[in-house]
């Protein structure tokens, strides 16, 4: 197994990656409100905060960078990072297509309303994970959303957005 | 203890119509999760507790303790028939369940496993009636130095207890604190990383951020799992004959359950301490405590029960800490509280003082909780170990929908659609690189109790944190606190020693 396949590599990425954010939320909290007097400012917290998470971010590095420079290519024993990578692992692409799918949802939630969004994405998502019954897909997918609008909507006067099937909406309120 | 107001709180809890309803419901809902491979009772509270909104303090507390006790118990069946436990806290109940069903036994090791979870939740409802008055007298006398380090102490167990690496534990925990930061301070009223979003300015709200990371994580890392095929279709055609366990077999099992729910209780009152521990712990000592150890593993009633009342105790027992100290147990009872906050009220020693009356309302709810799991479980075990064989393919989306649709019903707000959609790509990227969950949700809670009670302790002692020094009690819970940090380390250097040494050996058998 090649070094940049193990955990401790991955750690050492996870580590480098955490240090730069730390830095940048560190960073940000020297632009907060300067309260005259006050023992305690609004920027000590966040700041022992990123402080904290830097010197245990800097004890996974180092542990990392240890691991590494022990670790032998050969070695059976030696674990696996789980994979993040893109181009070659199906799986991953398949989640990554998942969080695109989520964040389109969240931006079509109010135009296009919460029960045609839910049927879109999980139609789509039941047929990305080889789901090949069509009229399961189709009654799950709209008779789930459905069922949960109603509950929400009558039962616990939760008023969610509708957007195109509105006219839905008014016939129930009618009814 | 004021003993006409607890009936009367009992009363009022097991007459209303609508309490009982949606505990009923809440137990039905928990089972169907528990018995659903990798659906954990945490995932079943963040999923199911929009459903509580709208609702009054004690209907909604129902339905979460309901989901609670459901999804303890619900862990079982599939641990029973499939050797697959539906949560954490059912790891243990395989060891002696599967033998069982394995054997024919099946019906035989589910009304154990049922009965079992009834008792054990029953014994720690009863010790957190009596226990949890005590402790809140004692932290009545707390002051902010207190309150700070008994934060300090319930996150440094937390911590201890969240998996193979203390630094990515305590990493997790300081960013949950941190997310804490986001929005107006408390104080000061300034603004904190809100980057002129508006909707940031009160904060992360806890919900969308508790479905993300639980819910929508796991419905990424699912789909992952299934397109890579490493996600089993499990099935199970056994036959469920019995209901109720006779009274034999009650006779033989029940100094298991005694035991059982009294160690589920005490290690469930631990901060940070949950089911996954309670189990092994009480499984351990009973059978040391056997007159046939060789026979435990190998299919035994006792072996069940021993199991089961602990983690159903553990439900009780983390209760105390939540009433008593405002510090959650694990992290279905942080979700609890986040409901209580919800609802406008925050559990601790002042509770008992200005609201006894809610208090003994919760522990009716709990009693209730347990007796409407006995009563799911009586009625529908037969339909529920059906459900261990549900299609993925068709789960995973509808959780998903309904995990969104809960982010959004909290505020009626698409901004929390977003944060949830955000915190269920951190979960998921937390999970690959294996940072703990729990953490971060424990933070969430624990955060603005540590910054409120910092920030009060240093104005009152004009900015001098040595002044902590005058306070021994907090004094005790920061050495505690370290000190569980230290043995940590050392235990868990020991644990990866042994389980090296267990792979090597395997590796070495398969060659």
């Amino acid at each position: 197994m090649k070094k940049t396949q193990t955990k401790a590599f991955s750690n050492l990425v996870a580590s480098l990656i955490l240090l730069a954010f730390e830095a940048w939320a560190y960073f940000q909290t020297l632009g907060f409100k300067i309260v005259k007097k006050a023992a305690v400012q609004p920027a000590t917290f966040p700041q022992i905060m990123c402080i904290g998470m830097m010197i245990f971010t800097v004890i996974l590095l180092i542990q990392s960078i240890l691991k590494l420079k022990k670790a032998d290519p050969d070695d059976p024993m030696m674990e696996a990072s789980a994979s993040i990578n893109i181009i070659k692992n199906k799986g991953v692409q398949a989640a990554a297509f998942v969080i695109v799918l989520c964040i389109a949802y969240a931006a079509l939630f109010e135009v296009l309303g919460y029960v045609l969004v839910s049927t879109l994405i999980a139609a789509v998502i039941m047929w990305l994970i080889g789901k090949r019954d069509v009229k399961q897909i189709v009654l799950v997918s709209i008779l789930v959303p459905l069922l949960m609008w109603f509950v929400f909507y009558k039962l616990l006067t939760v008023n969610i957005p509708m957007g195109v099937l509105t006219p839905l909406k008014n016939l129930v309120d009618m009814i | 203890m004021n003993w006409g107001l607890l009936f009367e709180s009992y009363g009022a809890v097991f007459f209303d119509v609508q309490v009982l309803l949606m505990t009923l419901l809440g137990a039905a809902g928990g089972v169907l999760l528990g018995a659903i491979p990798g659906m954990t009772a945490t995932m079943g509270v963040a999923l199911l507790i929009p459903f509580s909104f709208g609702m009054d303090l004690i209907p909604s507390i129902g339905l979460l303790l309901g989901i609670y006790c459901g999804g303890m118990y619900g862990g079982s069946i599939s641990a029973i028939l499939i050797h697959a436990p539906g949560t954490p806290a059912a790891a243990a109940t395989l060891l002696d369940g599967y033998p069982m069903c394995q054997k024919g036994q099946a019906g035989r090791a589910l009304s154990i496993a049922m009965f079992s979870s009834f008792c054990g939740g029953i014994i720690g409802a009863l010790v957190m009636t009596f226990l949890s008055p005590l402790i809140a007298d004692v932290a009545m006398e707390f002051t902010s130095a207190e309150m700070l380090m008994l934060a300090v102490f319930g996150l440094s167990v937390i911590v201890a207890i969240s998996g193979q690496s203390i630094a990515k534990g305590l990493i997790s925990a300081f960013f949950g604190m941190l997310l804490c930061t986001i929005g107006m301070d408390p104080t000061y009223s300034a603004k904190r990383y809100t980057f002129g979003v508006k909707p940031l300015y009160s904060g992360l709200a806890f919900i969308p951020v508790l479905i993300g990371l639980f819910a929508v994580a796991e419905i990424i890392a699912g789909v992952e799992r299934t397109i890579n095929g490493e996600e089993k279709q499990e099935s199970s055609n056994e036959k469920i004959n019995e209901v109720l366990p006779d009274l034999k077999t009650i006779l033989q099992i029940w100094p298991q359950i005694i035991s059982g729910g009294l160690i589920g209780t005490f290690i469930g009152a631990i901060p940070g301490a949950g089911g996954d521990i309670a189990v092994f712990v009480s499984y351990g000592f009973n059978k040391s405590f056997s007159k046939y150890p060789e026979k435990w593993g190998t299919g035994i009633p006792q072996g069940v029960a021993s199991t089961e009342s602990a983690n159903n105790g553990c439900s009780g027992g983390a209760m105390i800490p939540l009433l008593s100290l405002g510090v959650p147990g694990d992290a279905v009872t942080a979700i609890i509280l986040g409901a209580f906050i919800m609802k406008g009220i925050q559990p601790g020693p002042t509770m008992y003082r200005d609201q006894l009356d809610t208090v003994y309302c919760v522990f009716a709810a709990l009693m209730l909780a347990n007796l409407a799991m006995l009563i799911v479980g009586c009625a529908g075990v037969r339909f529920f170990a059906k459900i261990v064989s549900i299609e993925k393919k068709i789960l995973y989306p509808i959780i998903l929908v309904i995990s969104l649709l809960g982010a959004f019903s909290i505020n009626k707000n698409v901004f929390d659609v977003g944060v949830c959609v955000v915190f269920g790509i951190i979960g998921w990227l937390m999970n690959k690189f294996e940072f703990p969950l729990s953490p971060v949700l424990l933070a969430l809670i624990l955060g603005p109790m540590c910054e409120q009670n910092f920030v009060r302790f240093m104005d009152l002692n004009g900015g001098n944190f040595g002044a902590i020094v005058g306070h021994p009690i907090a004094i005790g819970f920061l050495v505690v606190a370290v000190g569980t940090v230290l043995f940590s380390i050392y235990n868990q250097g020991k644990i990866n020693k042994r389980e090296a040494a267990a792979k090597k050996a395997a590796k070495a058998n398969e060659q």
